[in-house]
């Protein structure tokens, strides 16, 4: 037995295995590295193909399998609907228009002109990410970078986690590592977005650290409140569904349900720029640099935090505890 | 001549791990089950570490993890390093001590397995303090290492085919 540890195979094992381990603490420390912009480069064309194939195949399986009966009804549903949105008033395809151009991903900048937009596609998903994590086809080289938002015309899907030439990872709204600034649009009560596994296996996320005589309802729609600088304003994150007290402290949270569908969703937007982005953090932290702190008053944490050493890659942007007077 | 056949069985490894990649990351193409879906390359590294000696399981072991490495967007190399030990230790273990055949492939793989995925819990899920840590095994890793075990039998079964006819006579 002695013997089979002074084998040459076995040394090598010990020299790869401390290659890997070095390796392993490198990318966990720095987060970069050049093996996954190689591969990416390879693997991304690739990805993209295999999944193109696979959602068109999955169509017209889907296609394939409803019944003659289920085609006439649907035939004569869709033309009732059809009448019905012709008598529509002239309002109705003004606004048409500008949906159909929203869903070409060019006419979210009629409403946010400072936006600036790269569109992608979903092409692969992790198996052993519990927190629906994906990977989008746009990287460095379309302008994508680390803590970039991630939407649909829907609302907000996550933020970009790690970015490589070719591809970045976008960790998601139901992730517990996103923790993003949010306010309800009808009774204008803040709090933290954020998930957790139970949630999140339910396509739900929770706004979290709301007030005790907070006047969040269901149905009210939440948005981001865009201090931090990370997540433009009033961006679209879901709807309440339900106030509950938290079990770990005194504080209430709300179930949201988000607009978009994360675990299905196949082609997003990246803004990459928009007016006001990281000014907010800059802003703070130099105000906390230059004059001695005087406000205790709210804060409300908006960037996404990273988790913790053990699965690092991403960068973190710092949460920054933002303490405006009010 | 004995070169040529194991760098035909190699590139058919290659190719295999490349495309079982592809499937793995491509959304909508494995089914899941209840949301879960099984990693392809962990029971294709173990299964052609049982045809191979030592040090080219280990580096099939190797690709192996780094490519899952890549999939996943962070660490470099944690899945490497378990499948690189993983590997050689089947490839050591079916060299000197045990017989291939498909109970020994499934007894091993599946300690493999359950060893990785185990780590995986401790390291990316306990560790960043998620919360939920028991409901995260049960519901998640629990259901993927069996999923992923079911594929073994048919990674041996297809490895087996390439280490048999790919094989100098």
């Amino acid at each position: 037995m002695k013997e089979y540890f002074q084998k040459k195979s076995f040394k090598i094992l010990c020299i790869v295995v401390g290659i890997l381990f070095l390796i392993s603490l490198f990318t966990l420390f720095t987060g970069g590295f050049v093996f996954p912009n190689l591969l990416g480069a390879i693997s991304t064309p690739m990805q993209k193909v295999s999944t193109m194939v696979a959602n068109n195949a999955q169509a017209t399986a889907t296609n394939l399998t409803r019944s003659y009966e289920d085609l006439l009804a649907e035939n004569q549903a869709l033309k009732e609907e059809i009448n019905s949105l012709n008598s529509q008033l002239v309002d109705y395809y003004q606004m048409k228009q500008e949906n159909e151009q929203l869903r070409n991903f060019l006419e979210l900048k009629s409403e946010n002109k400072d936006y600036q937009l790269v569109a992608g596609s979903v092409v692969g998903r992790d198996p052993n990410d519990v927190f629906y994590s994906f990977r989008v086809d746009q990287g460095s080289l379309a302008g994508v970078s680390v803590n970039d938002p991630v939407i649909t015309e829907a609302g907000l899907v996550g933020w970009v986690s790690s970015v490589s030439s070719m591809y970045c990872n976008v960790t998601t709204i139901l992730s517990a590592d996103t923790n993003i600034s949010a306010v309800d649009k009808a009774s204008r009560d803040s709090g933290i977005v954020t998930s957790d596994l139970k949630l999140a296996d339910q396509g739900l996320i929770r706004l979290g650290l709301l007030e005790a005589d907070n006047q969040v309802k269901a149905g009210d729609i939440i948005v981001t409140s865009g201090i931090g600088g990370i997540f433009p304003k009033n961006l679209p994150i879901g709807k309440a569904v339900e106030v509950k007290n938290n079990t770990t402290d005194v504080s209430l949270y709300a179930t949201i349900e988000p607009f978009v569908n994360v675990k299905t969703v196949k082609d997003v937007l990246i803004i990459t720029d928009f007016e006001g982005q990281g000014e907010a953090l800059s802003t703070v932290i130099n105000s906390s640099s230059s004059t001695s702190s005087s406000s205790p008053s709210s804060a409300a944490s908006s960037s996404s935090s990273s988790s913790s050493a053990a699965s690092s890659g991403s960068s973190a942007a710092s949460s920054a505890a933002s303490g405006g007077t009010e | 001549m004995k070169n040529h056949f194991r760098l035909f069985r190699y590139f058919a490894y290659s190719l295999e791990i490349l495309v079982l990649f592809l499937l793995q990351q491509t959304p909508n193409l494995i089914p899941s089950l209840w949301g879960i879906k099984p990693t392809l390359l962990i029971p294709v590294a173990l299964s052609i570490a049982l045809f191979e000696k030592e040090v080219a399981a280990m580096g099939f072991g190797v690709a192996c993890g780094l490519l899952i490495d890549f999939g996943r967007g962070d660490v470099i190399g944690f899945h490497a390093i378990l499948l690189a030990i993983c590997c050689y230790t089947i490839s050591a273990l079916v060299t000197n001590l045990f017989k291939t055949n498909l109970l020994t492939a499934v007894l091993m793989g599946l300690a493999s397995i359950v060893l990785i995925f185990f780590f995986q819990w401790i390291f990316f899920y306990v560790f960043p303090n998620y919360g939920q840590a028991g409901y995260a095994l049960v519901r998640h890793y629990l259901p993927r290492m069996a999923y992923t075990a079911v594929i073994l039998p048919i990674t041996y079964y297809f490895n087996r085919a390439f280490a048999i006819f790919l094989r100098e006579r």
